[in-house]
């Protein structure tokens, strides 16, 4: 650390790094797929060991959606898919730079901090995102669904999808009828 | 017991032959350097790394994290 040729660029990576483990782990996926190391431009034996005990680890997890405690396949694929959308989101985006901004202010780049940070300001604005590009994903995969099916699909608490709900009905991009939610058109 | 033990045993096969989809991002300075100065100096190391070259790590985005898995990428090992 520190000898990063932009002299700030690690930093900044550590704190992405951080986000995407906890978003991963959001949506059911092992953080530890992600990983972040260092190796300067002279280390190539060090490079070797960190490659080689990465790829070993990853077998020992397995293919994705097989690892312990991971969603089945298609639900990871389908929630990659909202989580992908929501990390484009403006809101999260701009929360993940304000957040970065902050650390680079303060200069307090330890583990602790960038994992507190990040989960207080990042990730409520991805995962409120990631549910409601799900919730959309859903009802155009899938046709009506009523709002316990949802929040069970999704993962979210009964709060969360009452809230999402009301947000995009009053964006006019869903409606309920007698089947349950269903996507607006046109 | 014999078919718990044919179970694990399969298991263990297919963890074995189960080769991962792995995507790297390496920082143009640092890592990327190392791999082509490892490739250079002849060491081994396992082939399951795709490479993608970066000019920094902090070029790294959480869409190119997520989007990786999406596209069917077990793991992603970013190196700076």
């Amino acid at each position: 650390m520190g000898e990063c040729h932009y002299q700030s660029g690690n930093y900044e990576a550590m704190v992405v790094a951080e986000t995407c483990r906890q978003t991963l782990k959001d949506i059911g996926v092992e953080p530890e797929r992600l990983s972040l190391d260092w190796a300067s431009a002279a280390e190539a034996p060090r490079f070797v060991e960190l490659i080689t005990g990465y790829v070993k680890r990853i077998k020992g997890m397995g293919a994705l959606g097989t690892g312990e405690g991971e969603e089945a396949k298609p639900v990871i694929d389908r929630r990659l898919k909202a989580a992908v959308r929501a990390a484009s989101a403006r809101k999260p985006r701009t929360s993940l730079g304000t957040l970065s901004k902050g650390l680079h202010k303060g200069g307090d780049y330890t583990p602790e901090a960038i994992e507190a940070g990040v989960a207080k300001k990042v990730l409520p604005a991805i995962r409120q995102q990631r549910i409601t590009e799900e919730v959309l994903i859903l009802l155009k995969e899938e046709g009506a669904m009523d709002e316990g099916h949802l929040a069970e699909a999704t993962g979210a608490s009964g709060d969360e999808i009452q809230k999402i709900l009301e947000g995009l009905s009053r964006r006019k991009k869903i409606s309920q009828d007698e089947a349950g939610w269903v996507l607006m058109t046109a | 017991m014999s078919q718990e033990k044919a179970n694990l045993k399969e298991n263990e096969m297919t963890r074995e032959g189960f080769d991962p989809h792995i995507l790297g991002f390496f920082c143009h300075w640092c890592c990327y350097a190392a791999a082509d100065s490892a490739g250079v100096s002849r060491y081994q190391y396992p082939p399951n790394v795709r490479v993608i070259r970066v000019m920094c790590t902090g070029r790294i985005d959480v869409r190119f994290v997520l989007e990786a898995f999406r596209c069917g990428a077990d793991g992603v090992f970013t190196g700076g």
